[in-house]
């Protein structure tokens, strides 16, 4: 077998084995905010920052929403065991459904936040352009 | 074939990473690493030896051509090699600065940053594409002065070999001369943040005094909390596309964009655009300073 395929099948085995042990470790859990300020803390540390005036959290601590002072709307998405920042663009509908916003046409964003749902539909996204 | 001190090392980095999962896993921290980002790190690493197996020939072969264009040859003097260590490592400041500031080359290297992890897997996020951006004519003049290709592929390799333990959160501060010389875990950290008054910041590979000589060093603040990765999250670990989505991203802009625009999406700085609704690293910086009423 040529060295060069030899490296590559030792490689991908140190790969796998490095992956299983990172699994049976528990590097496995997903992310989750245990309360308000470390969402806060985390819309904060947006490249260029990012205040919140008004947050909700997901009923498990999976997904936060935010509205800053200039009305701008912003989400913490989990990603693995971090979370994602994400800018709700401009004159996207919020739509409700019970206790459930989801901003525009993406279902994977939706967050169920109880009974301060209806107040987050009342947001006019257009607002979001700052 | 060159002497390649990455491929002796691989084993040494395997080792490290295990010993660095289970000193986080027992040290108590618990987001040191992700078993799904640690796959995609490791496997974007494994892609890239095989793109350099593919690419490597190339490199060198250019190498070889340019230095028949030297005016003299320096050959295989001990002290050439320590010459050509820094010389090498001032061609990948330039490079790395290059790679930051222009989104050409940037669209090759981004995948060295996309995770939001900062261990020493993240280290092994290694580029598919840097042949096809050029990447290797930061080391052409080298080659011109009159430096052996193989010289000055070895030391390329050995400052890839150095750069390797610097990606960790383990190691805090080390001695005061050591940090003023040498690049260091804090100096790296401050590089794969992306807080406002971090971005685009010491671009170092094995010494630091590249960034202080040329004003883009900021030392790691203890009492800011780092936030890893680049400033458009990915969000996903879908290994194709943590390695081509700047180049898809450029493709679709400049699709898209005015005629007398598409080029500047090729050559103009990460996030620029020619209508305004993006930041750039500068525009983000500017943002925060005036947020906190300092500019």
């Amino acid at each position: 077998m040529p060295a060069a395929v030899l490296q590559f099948v030792g490689s991908l085995a140190a790969v796998v084995a490095i992956v299983t042990v990172a699994w049976l470790l528990g590097s496995r859990k997903s992310a989750n905010l245990s309360d308000e300020e470390e969402a806060r803390e985390l819309f904060r540390l947006a490249p260029g920052g990012f205040e919140p005036v008004e947050i909700a959290l997901d009923t498990e601590g999976a997904a936060a929403i935010a509205r800053d002072a200039d009305g701008r709307l912003a989400m913490l998405v989990p990603h693995g065991n971090q979370f994602v920042f994400r800018l709700v663009p401009p004159d996207t509908p919020i739509r409700v459904e019970g206790d459930s916003v989801t901003p525009g046409n993406r279902p994977f964003l939706r967050i169920t936040i109880g009974e301060s749902a209806r107040d987050w539909a009342n947001t006019d996204s257009g607002d979001n352009n700052g | 074939m060159p002497f390649d001190p990455v491929a002796y090392a691989i084993p040494v980095f395997v080792a490290l990473i295990l010993g660095e999962l289970l000193w986080t896993r027992f040290a108590g921290d618990a987001h040191a690493y992700e078993w799904r980002d640690t796959g995609t790190s490791l496997a974007i690493g494994l892609g890239s030896t095989v793109a350099g197996a593919i690419t490597g020939g190339l490199t060198a072969a250019l190498l070889v051509w340019v230095h028949g264009f030297a005016p003299l040859s320096i050959g295989w003097a001990w002290w050439a090699w320590p010459l050509c260590f820094v010389l090498d490592d001032l061609a990948y400041y330039v490079f790395h600065r290059s790679a930051h500031r222009v989104r050409w080359f940037w669209a090759s290297h981004v995948n060295h940053h996309s995770s939001q992890h900062y261990n020493l897997s993240t280290a092994l996020r290694q580029s598919w594409t840097g042949f096809v951006a050029l990447s290797f004519i930061f080391r052409l003049p080298l080659a011109l002065i009159g430096f052996e290709p193989g010289m000055i592929l070895a030391c390329a390799g050995l400052n890839l070999v150095y750069q390797f333990w610097i990606h960790t959160e383990t190691v805090k501060r080390l001695p005061r001369w050591f940090e003023a010389v040498m690049n260091t875990p804090s100096h790296h950290r401050v590089h794969h943040a992306v807080n406002a008054r971090y971005l685009d910041r010491n671009y170092a590979g094995t010494f630091i005094v590249w960034d202080r000589l040329f004003g883009t060093f900021a030392p790691e603040d203890g009492e800011d909390r780092i936030r890893y990765g680049i400033v458009s999250q990915l969000g996903t670990f879908n290994l194709f596309y943590a390695v081509f989505h700047e180049w898809i991203g450029i493709a679709r802009d400049v699709w898209k964009a005015p005629w007398r625009h598409k080029l500047s999406y090729l050559w103009r700085e990460p996030g620029w655009s020619h209508d305004g609704s993006r930041e750039t690293s500068d525009m983000i910086r500017r943002r925060w300073l005036e947020s906190r009423g300092e500019q």
